[in-house]
């Protein structure tokens, strides 16, 4: 089409203007006995949208602290209820366990719900259409596929996990398309499968090494040592691993969610790369180490940008052209219960 | 009246129309191209503003109206609607002063939460919670001790028979809370004993033969009776939990609560007992010697030899602060009947 345009997504917010928020969140958070970590959330997720740009428009955060207030204490409401069992009654903690796997797709679906219909861009909310039975079949019949496939089917599942994001994914009543495949996921995987053997690799050479040495004479005090050495190297190589891994899974996914998603006459252009998110990752570790947290807002910050910086919307020359969908309600529960139970729903 | 410049959003389709909105008595004007809205302050909804994010003013039949004139938008979430509690949280947001006294106050709240409130509110859930709660921690901390590292003991049986029919007989003669008195062997706990959730009594090899007699033994016990009699493992591990809480308010992260607490038998492990529980633990053990006509200097002895140990074994019991100062009242004779 000859009239497409480029539209590169920007974040605007610095650190020192979210340190203020965040600070005054942490204080009043304290101060309310956690009451106000409902407000908290909801600032510091309008401030988020707020400052997230597209064409010059900002998008925004419709959630009110109230609902938010009641999903969390349901949840916690919940939590304490599995736990109190947990020491009253071992064995109908085990139920509980059973019940919630089972409530799981709901969990996702709910939360996926709430993020979108809370999310709004120029006047007109997102939704989520996705079912109950597909998230189901994703994440409780594949999820339990993973054990007698040994983890091959895991590129699979994270395919089907992005696909049934982004395909039930509604901008004001323009349903998204995803028209990904499974296969670049499965790169992605056996890049992460290889990271991890790498410590894995020093450890046994370590091993080898020391076999060497042992056959050829050498007492056995300095064999030990010398695989000492690499065992060392091989858990500080490991501990390393985690967040670079991380990063890659990150990058990747976030690429292949996007690029392969179409929102009506719209389509995306995600360029996340590893190295760079590597690069944050650790940087961000270090500093927010040696600044006792003082960092976390800056870190945050960093992330949002580049995060938005790497993705550009490609689209029609005037972006006004969506049509609203029908306005509905929705609980903050789920979203709430997969936060507490720490279940990481959303990709990005 | 206040004038400024935004787009007006209809709800019904994505376009943006360019708009002149002012503040009038009473009313929100908003003037565009063919677009003449006059609405009512109390039917509007605004956000307060966060920091410089643009903000979003929410008007009658799904219209929302955004603009980047923050002042605008301050001076309208003052005049409309509802009255957000927020409206607070952007004042203390506005001033650099407020966010270090912010600061301040998140850091002394932490300090002083984690030194009184959480022992203070623990002491009071435990008092709330019936006994089986320590029962079942304690066998969970027990379970996983004796895996990775308690063995069986390699004491004599006669040895430890004694012990334990000594302290029976001492039982029976004063009160003492419900216990149950375990010998293990552990390398790695070195001499030592601790007192879990529950009454169980955990004595190592190394402790009884680090003893010149038997009274010594059943000082150290008298001791760890007391942490039972107060219940202090298990509010330690209560303490842990509320200082979770803490850390989940400050991160924001609610994820860590649920890590946190499926680790707390391990990390009651870990944690050593405070300086007051000690004292408590140790005043205790000082009536029970009294009332038994042991020598208070048993206890000193033995705290005192733990104390010079080999450097290289693990040794809660020599981790525990100032033993100088603790084993004072112990050096005087004690008022036996």
């Amino acid at each position: 089409m000859s009239d497409t345009k480029r539209y590169p997504m920007q974040f605007t917010g610095t650190g020192g203007e979210y340190f203020v928020i965040w600070i005054v969140n942490i204080a009043l958070t304290l101060l309310t006995l956690g009451i106000y970590s409902a407000w908290a959330k909801v600032r510091t997720l309008r401030w988020f949208y707020g400052h997230t740009l597209l064409d010059d428009r900002a998008f925004s955060y419709l959630a009110s602290p109230i609902q938010v207030l009641k999903g969390r204490l349901i949840a916690l409401a919940a939590l304490v209820t599995y736990y109190a069992t947990s020491y009253f009654a071992p064995s109908l903690a085990g139920l509980l366990l059973i019940a919630f796997f089972i409530a799981l797709p709901w969990i996702v679906v709910s939360s996926l719900r709430f993020h979108a219909r809370m999310s709004a861009y120029r006047g007109l909310r997102f939704d989520f259409t996705g079912t109950v039975g597909e998230a189901a079949r994703i994440y409780i019949g594949l999820q339990l596929l993973l054990i007698p496939t040994l983890g091959l089917i895991l590129p699979y599942l994270a395919y089907r996990q992005v696909k049934f994001i982004a395909s039930h994914t509604v901008y004001g009543q323009t349903a998204a398309r995803y028209r990904g495949t499974a296969r670049p996921f499965v790169g992605v995987y056996l890049l992460s499968f290889v990271l991890i053997l790498l410590p894995i690799a020093v450890i046994a050479y370590g091993a080898y090494q020391m076999y060497v040495m042992r056959a050829a004479g050498v007492p056995p005090e300095a064999a030990t040592a010398a695989l000492g050495g690499f065992m060392l190297a091989g858990m500080i190589l490991f501990y390393l691993m985690i967040p670079v891994i991380s990063a890659v899974v990150m990058a990747r996914t976030a690429n292949l969610l996007y690029n392969a998603t179409e929102l009506g006459p719209v389509g995306f252009a995600s360029g996340q790369r590893a190295r760079d998110l590597i690069w944050i990752y650790l940087s961000n570790l270090v500093l927010i180490a040696l600044t006792l947290g003082i960092f976390i807002p800056w870190a945050k910050v960093r992330l949002a940008r580049y995060r938005a910086g790497r993705l550009t919307v490609v689209g029609p020359a005037d972006l006004g052209q969506f049509a609203a969908g029908q306005q509905q309600s929705s609980t903050a529960t789920g979203a709430e219960m997969a936060d507490l139970f720490d279940l990481n729903i959303a990709l990005t | 009246m206040t004038r400024f410049p935004g787009d007006l959003f209809d709800g019904l389709t994505s376009r943006a129309h360019p708009v002149v909105a002012s503040i009038e008595a009473g009313h929100l004007a908003i003037e565009g191209d063919g677009i003449a809205l006059s609405i009512p302050l109390g039917q509007i909804d605004v956000a307060p503003p966060v920091g410089a994010a643009r903000g979003v003013v929410r008007l009658p039949g799904a219209r929302e109206l955004h603009s980047t004139n923050q002042a605008a938008l301050a001076e309208l979430a003052a005049l409309a609607r509802r009255n957000h509690p927020e409206r607070w949280a952007r004042h203390l947001e506005s001033r650099a002063v407020y966010a270090l006294a912010a600061l301040a106050i998140s850091v002394l709240v932490m300090f002083a939460g984690l030194r009184w409130g959480i022992p203070a509110a623990a002491l009071l859930a435990s008092r709330a919670l019936p006994a089986g709660v320590d029962r079942s921690i304690g066998e969970q901390a027990l379970a996983l001790m004796e895996k990775v590292s308690l063995a069986p003991s390699k004491l004599p049986a006669a040895r430890r028979q004694t012990l334990a029919r000594e302290l029976a007989l001492e039982c029976a003669r004063q009160a003492c809370p419900p216990h149950r008195l375990l010998f293990r062997n552990s390398p790695l706990f070195g001499a030592n004993a601790m007192a879990l959730p529950g009454g169980a009594i955990v004595v190592t090899d190394d402790l009884v033969k680090l003893s010149r007699d038997d009274e010594e033994v059943l000082a150290v016990i008298a001791h760890e009776l007391g942490h039972v009699t107060y219940r202090h493992s298990l509010r330690l591990a209560l303490q842990s939990l509320g200082a979770g809480a803490i850390l989940v308010a400050v991160t924001g992260d609610l994820g860590n609560v649920s890590d946190f607490a499926a680790g707390l038998p391990s990390l009651l492990l870990r944690s050593g007992y405070s300086r007051d529980m000690e004292r408590e633990a140790d005043s205790y053990a000082l009536h029970w010697l009294d009332a038994r006509c042991i020598p208070r200097r048993r206890f000193a002895d033995i705290l005192q030899r733990l104390d010079n140990g080999p450097p290289d074994t693990v040794n809660l019991l020599s981790s525990h602060p100032g033993t100088t100062d603790r084993i004072h009242p112990f050096l005087v004779p004690g008022a036996c009947a």
